[in-house]
Formats: C-alpha cells, sequence, structure tokens
C-alpha cells in the first residue's frame, strides 16, 4: 500500500489509488532514467495542465490504467512515476 | 488526354505521374493511430483482394491491396501497423516510419489518407497535423462519427478541412458509407497535385522536443474545441459545457462499466482463466479431430497414389511418403492456426485482449517477457507452430524474439505420445496413475523450465530496447466477424506459402535420409514365410530403415555420442526421423524394432514388450533401463526436435538466428542434462 500523503503534496501518477484524479504538473523532470520515454508519454497525451484519473490497477497493482483525453491507457508503474501530478485531489 | 500530352512535353525523369498507364498506379497509403478505424477502413478500400508482406529484411508486417473497382480510381493501397507520432521509439516503429516516407517498394505515397477516431479528437489530430506538416498530401478520414453523435456532438468537417488545409471526410466502414467520398476526394486531390505537377516534398520531424508536443498539443486542443458542435442545438450553453467537459475528461461509459468487472483482482482474473481455458482447449481438443481428419485425408490420398503408381519403385515412394506425407505435415498445422487467430482476432477486436496483457504483465516482466507473451506461451502447450505466430501480437521486438525463443520448451502435444510411451514404460502396469502424475509434473515443469530460461537470457542479453508498456485500453466493441474471417485467411495463406516449402524440403531430406539406399530391398523367402503381406512389408520397412543413410548416420556419428546417455543407433534414428515431428518418434521406434503388429492398439503393447527385450550391443544388458528411459524423457523436455518449429520461426524472425540457437543451445542443453541424469541414476543404483 503507497503511503497516504498529503493531498498538496507533489506526487506522481503511482502514487494515487483506483478512482483518484490528478492534473499533470510535468512530465519526465527529474526523470532519473536516461532511458526513459517520457516523450512517447506526452505523444499519448499525457501533457502537463490534463487531468487524469486512475481507472483501474492489475491485481498485482502494476500496471495501471489511467484516463487521459477521454482514452483509457495502460502503464507500468516505473512509467506512471515520470507523470508528476498536482493534485487539487477530489475523488469521484 | 490533357494529363498525357502534358506528360509527353515535360522531361520528368521519374515516371512518377501517369495517370493513363497502369504501369505505375498511384500509391496512397493509411495512416492511424491504433484502434482509429484503419484496418476496417483497408478493408473497406480493398475487398478481400489484398496480400500481407514484411518489410525486407524484418518482421513488421504490410498489407498492400488495390482500391476495389466499383470506385473508378485505380490505385495501389498500402496499410501500415498503427502508429502514435512521426517519432519513432522502438525498431520495428522505425521501419514502420522509413516505410511511410520512403517505401522500399513504392517509394514515397502520392497520397495518404489518415484515420481519426473522433471521440478522441485531441490526441488523434496529433498525428494528423505531424503528417500534413511533414509535407504529405493528406485526406482525413473521420471514423467513429456514430460514438461522438451519441455522446451529442459532430465535427464541423467544413471548417476543421479549413483549419487542417487537407480535405476531411466523415466515414462508417461498417455501413460502407462515406467510402465513395473518401476515395473521390482522395482523386480528386491526385488528379489537381498531377495537373499542377505539384511535387510533394515531404520531411521528417527531427528528435522533436518537449516542447515541440506541447505545442502541438495546443494547437489539437483549439482546434477540437472550435470543431466539435453540440449536435443537439435545443440543450443551454452550461449543458453543452458539461458535455464537452465530460467528453474530454470521461472514457466510454459502457467499458468503464465492463472494466469495474473485467479488470476487477478478483472476478477479472476469474475471467482471464476462463477465457485462457476456453482457447487452450480449443487449440487443443477442438482442432484434433480436423487434424485427424486431415491427417487421415492426407493417408487415404498417399495410399491410393501408391496404387495407381508403378509397385516398388523410389518415385512411388517419393511421391507418396515424401511428397504427399511433406505437405500433409505442412496441412496438418492448418486447423490450429485457424482457431488460434479466429479466437486471437476475436479478443483483439473486442478489446480484451489489451486487457489480459495488462493483467499478467507484472508476473512475466519478471522472466523478460510482456503481457502479451502470455498467450502465444499457452498455446506452445498445443503446438509450438501458432504458438510462434500468435507472438506478432507483441509490440516489443526484444520481448517477442525472447517469448519466441522459449516456446519450443513448452510441452507441445506432440511430446505426449512420445511421453505416454516411455512413462508406460517406467510405471507398473498396474498403477497407470503414477503415469498421470509423471505426466502432470513434465508439463508444469515446462513452464517453470521455460521461464528460468526466459530470465537467463534476459539477464545476459543487453538491453537494446526498453521495455515498454503504455498499451491504449481501447472501449469494447462488438467485433466483425468478417474481416477476423479474412484476416485469419491471410495469415493461414502466409504460413502454408513461406513456411510450407522448407517444412516440405526438409520432410523429403528425412524422407531420402531413410529410404536410401536400399529402396529395393527384398526380403528372403525364409524370413518371412507365415506372415500376411501387410507383415511383409512391414519387415522390410525396417529391414530398409535399418540399413538406410540415417541408420548408417545413426551407428557412425549417434552411436558414439549417445552411449554416454545409455542409448544405441536404433534411439539415435528414430530421433533423426522425429525432427519431422516428435511424435513420429513411437512410430519410427516400431519400425526399428520390427514390429509387425498390424493393429494401431497393440502396437504400443508390443513395442512395450520388444523394449523390454531389447539389448545393447553386448547382447546382454538390457537397452531400456530406468536410466535410460529417464534420460530419453529429459531429453524430449528440452531438445528441439522439431524443424517445421525451426522453418516458423525461420519465418518469424527474419533470420535463422534464433532457430539456429534454439537447436544448438536445447539440443546441447538436453543431452548434457540426460547424460547427467543417466550416470547419477546408474551411480546411485537405479537402472
Amino acid at each position: 500500500m503507497p503511503e497516504i500523503t498529503e493531498i498538496n503534496n507533489i506526487k506522481t501518477l503511482a502514487d494515487l489509488n483506483t478512482g483518484d484524479k490528478g492534473i499533470i504538473s510535468s512530465v519526465g523532470d527529474d526523470c532519473l532514467d536516461v532511458h526513459c520515454h517520457c516523450l512517447r508519454l506526452m505523444e499519448l497525451g499525457f501533457t502537463p495542465g490534463q487531468e487524469v484519473s486512475v481507472v483501474a490497477k492489475s491485481p498485482f497493482k502494476d500496471p495501471v490504467a489511467v484516463s487521459v483525453r477521454g482514452t483509457i491507457i495502460a502503464l507500468r508503474k516505473g512509467e506512471a512515476e515520470c507523470i508528476k501530478i498536482s493534485s487539487n485531489g477530489f475523488h469521484s | 488526354m490533357g494529363f498525357t500530352a502534358k506528360n509527353e512535353n515535360c522531361h520528368e525523369p521519374k515516371p512518377f505521374k501517369t495517370l493513363t498507364t497502369d504501369k505505375k498506379l498511384p500509391v496512397i497509403v493509411l495512416i492511424g493511430m491504433p484502434n482509429s478505424g484503419k484496418t476496417t477502413l483497408f478493408n473497406s478500400l480493398t475487398g478481400s483482394n489484398y496480400k500481407t508482406s514484411n518489410y525486407p529484411g524484418a518482421t513488421v508486417e504490410y498489407s498492400t491491396g488495390k482500391f476495389k473497382s466499383g470506385f473508378g480510381f485505380d490505385a495501389i493501397v498500402l496499410d501500415s501497423p498503427g502508429i502514435i507520432s512521426l517519432n519513432p521509439s522502438s525498431p520495428d516503429e522505425i521501419i514502420t516510419i522509413n516505410g511511410l516516407f520512403n517505401h522500399p517498394k513504392f517509394g514515397q505515397p502520392d497520397e495518404v489518407i489518415v484515420t481519426c477516431d473522433t471521440t478522441q479528437l485531441s490526441r488523434q489530430l496529433f498525428l494528423i497535423k505531424q503528417v500534413i506538416d511533414a509535407g504529405f498530401s493528406t485526406v482525413v478520414a473521420l471514423t467513429m462519427n456514430d460514438l461522438l453523435l451519441k455522446k451529442e456532438f459532430e465535427v464541423d468537417i467544413t471548417l476543421l478541412s479549413e483549419i487542417l488545409g487537407a480535405p476531411v471526410v466523415k466515414i462508417n466502414s461498417a455501413k460502407a458509407s462515406g467510402i465513395s467520398e473518401l476515395v473521390k476526394k482522395v482523386s480528386e486531390q491526385y488528379k489537381e497535385n498531377f495537373i499542377l505537377d505539384k511535387r510533394i516534398n515531404v520531411v521528417q520531424p527531427v528528435n522533436p522536443k518537449e516542447e515541440d508536443v506541447a505545442l502541438l498539443y495546443d494547437f489539437t486542443e483549439e482546434t477540437e474545441r472550435k470543431v466539435l458542435k453540440p449536435a443537439n442545438t435545443k440543450l443551454d450553453i452550461n449543458e453543452i459545457n458539461k458535455k464537452f467537459f465530460d467528453l474530454h475528461r470521461k472514457p466510454d461509459a459502457i467499458s468503464a462499466k465492463l472494466d469495474k468487472f473485467f479488470l476487477h483482482p478478483f472476478w477479472g482474473m476469474l475471467i482471464f482463466i476462463i477465457s485462457m481455458g476456453i482457447i487452450f482447449t480449443s487449440i487443443f481438443w477442438i482442432a484434433q479431430p480436423l487434424m485427424d481428419l486431415i491427417d487421415s485425408g492426407f493417408s487415404s490420398l498417399s495410399h491410393s497414389v501408391s496404387h495407381l503408381l508403378p509397385q516398388d519403385t523410389w518415385y512411388n515412394n517419393l511421391i507418396t511418403n515424401g511428397l504427399i506425407n511433406g505437405f500433409g505435415s505442412v496441412m496438418v498445422f492448418v486447423p490450429q492456426i485457424v482457431i488460434l487467430f479466429i479466437l486471437l482476432g476475436l479478443l483483439e477486436d473486442t478489446g480484451y485482449l489489451a486487457r489480459a496483457a495488462m493483467l499478467v504483465d507484472k508476473p512475466l516482466t519478471k522472466f523478460g517477457l510482456n503481457g502479451r507473451s502470455f498467450i502465444p506461451m499457452l498455446s506452445g502447450y498445443a503446438c509450438a507452430i501458432p504458438a510462434i505466430m500468435a507472438a506478432r501480437t507483441i509490440s516489443n521486438r526484444r520481448e517477442r524474439y525472447l517469448t519466441i525463443m522459449i516456446i519450443p520448451l513448452m510441452s507441445c502435444s506432440a511430446r505426449l505420445p512420445v511421453y505416454g510411451l516411455l512413462l508406460a514404460f517406467l510405471v507398473p502396469p498396474d498403477k497407470p496413475w503414477i503415469a498421470g502424475i509423471g505426466m502432470g509434473a513434465l508439463y508444469l515443469f515446462s513452464l517453470i523450465s521455460g521461464s528460468v530460461v526466459a530470465g537467463i537470457i534476459s539477464k545476459f542479453k543487453e538491453t537494446e530496447e526498453k521495455s515498454t508498456f503504455m498499451l491504449e485500453l481501447p472501449p469494447y466493441r462488438v467485433p466483425v466477424f468478417r474481416y477476423i474471417l479474412r484476416n485469419t485467411y491471410n495469415k493461414s495463406l502466409v504460413y502454408v506459402k513461406q513456411a510450407g516449402p522448407i517444412i516440405i524440403i526438409i520432410s523429403l531430406v528425412l524422407w531420402a535420409l531413410t529410404f536410401f539406399p536400399n529402396y529395393d530391398l527384398k526380403l528372403p523367402r525364409e524370413k518371412t514365410s507365415g506372415l500376411t503381406e501387410e507383415g511383409i512389408s512391414k519387415l522390410e520397412e525396417s529391414a530398409r530403415l535399418n540399413n538406410s543413410f540415417a541408420a548408417i548416420i545413426g551407428k557412425n556419428v549417434f552411436e558414439p555420442v549417445l552411449k554416454p546417455l545409455g542409448w544405441d543407433w536404433r534411439i539415435g534414428v528414430s530421433l533423426i526421423s522425429a525432427f519431422a515431428a516428435r511424435e513420429v518418434f513411437v512410430s519410427s521406434m516400431a519400425i526399428t524394432f520390427a514390429i509387425t503388429e498390424e493393429d494401431e492398439a497393440n502396437i504400443q503393447g508390443s513395442l512395450l514388450s520388444a523394449m523390454r527385450e531389447a539389448k545393447k550391443s553386448d547382447g546382454i544388458t538390457p537397452l531400456f533401463s530406468i536410466a535410460s528411459t529417464v534420460s530419453l524423457i529429459l531429453y524430449f523436455m528440452f531438445a528441439m526436435q522439431c524443424l517445421s518449429t525451426a522453418a516458423v520461426c525461420r519465418k518469424e524472425t527474419g533470420s535463422w538466428k534464433i532457430p539456429l540457437l534454439q537447436i544448438g543451445l536445447y539440443t546441447l542443453f538436453a543431452y548434457i542434462l540426460s547424460l547427467t541424469a543417466y550416470n547419477v541414476l546408474n551411480f546411485i543404483g537405479i537402472n
């Protein structure tokens, strides 16, 4: 279980629980992995300012299904970590 | 004919624009994001007349067809895999995108049709804008307009066309509406470019930055806001805004409801297990009667042909045992391939395949595999050949090759008769349940060994391509069965045409090895007295095989190698024959041990007693001990004893590297394992 962080703290898409929503603040900033596919994430529609929500998680908690721009995209946890969320945190 | 006149006067070096000669038809390329309705459109444009090929030296597939004659515009249409953007992020995408800009066979396209799912306008306009900016002469085909209408919006195509600077057409492939209008726009634009003699200069975008992507999305979002018009004019502005907001933020409502179920930690897994169970039983049990039918069809064909041709001639045997049987061994896999591709098509087109991959991705990543490796691995338990073909659904090349690499380790159905015979030898006849447990253990062990091998290879092989998942879970849709069948037909045809010849050549070589040089063999009377004609021919067959090139190789090359495992040349000959297919081992053993039994049910019994009586070359020690039989089972678990699999592997990976690696590595490993087991068992006194 991911620890419950303050709702206004900077966190990543990987920290959200099923049903949580958030606004993307940045993609791939201070990303530790140089081979990261951050550009591809943005091309898929994960651009700053977009609202995202976690639709479902697989039984192993990874990958997660994320809704963005009216589409559901499954991402591995490592990929979801590249997406920083500035949550104005409301639950659906 | 003004066009031709112009063409004659023009000193164009390339015969690039010729409207009247059909030597070089206009080339139209279809592009679109995955799930944007691109392949369905391709089907409507070309009808059933298309073929699937690979880019040279690569395993990326594209389809080519011609516009249906009813459209009145003759052109070649190309369909390649769906892309997200023009910036490739994997080796396969590089091939696809380079193929768009400069196709190895067709060059640069004259016109490009981009499909666009209107329910995801801001995402899909991204690719369209890139394509137009790259300089292609583009026509936009808007799909899923009825779904958008259900959400009470429609696209203002005049405005969109103005903003993009390209013609825009609404289409519905299922109802075949808008298709001829689309073709009309394409042909008009093509002719206009031709008259104006407009050279199309395309420029591939170079290393775009994140800011570029963000800017492009600003454009698509703005465009979306402009061109989406409420379908119901009675709504007030607040309702419209709310609906627009929903369209943007909320995925398809029905899919969201279904996903609560299909992606549920418990129910989702249950549905997954049931659907995988259905796939497994279908390719295992439903295909079996069809395979038997093909098998008996070819043997009765071979029988009747044999009677028509002069008896006891080498060419009679070549045609019946070599060619017809070789062709039969190609066709026998077709039922499994057809069933597997129909099921895969259903899973893919309903939208479930992506979800199934998501459910099991995590455990498979531990072994360097992908969620999509699961179905190929499962299919490998029926037969490696359709399984290797099913690995096409894995988009990451490294993970696809790794999956293909381990598929031959899965305990395929051709191993069943071999294990059946050998376990029956090991187990006391009054306790057949031990054999059942043994069989179960062999199945489980093959899964473990496959995963371990994948894990080891992925640790040692350097990563050229980062493993990513990033898979769109498309809205659930009702599949169009007609397209699935057509697709399956095309894929099966590719198998028969491309892997078939290799399999036939291999079986002809194996036939020659087991038939020559003593093909014209006659047994002396005293040896055959009291036997029926059938019995005599079986004895002759045995004598022929035991004096064939295969036996010579078996005695001189294999015997010294196989002796440390406790085997002799007779097992060696059967192993050579079993390269055609593993189950041939049993019938080949029956021939080498000269079983004259005619009733098929008794063959195993007679073979078992022959195995118990068989002695080594010293004439005293039994050939089949517990130790040598166990080592034989271990050998069959790992050895790449199936050249048809190697042929399909060659076809699917585009080179001999992986099949040769499988033959070399797995056979060597099988040998070492069998050797160790034989010696350890003898050492501890089990023999």
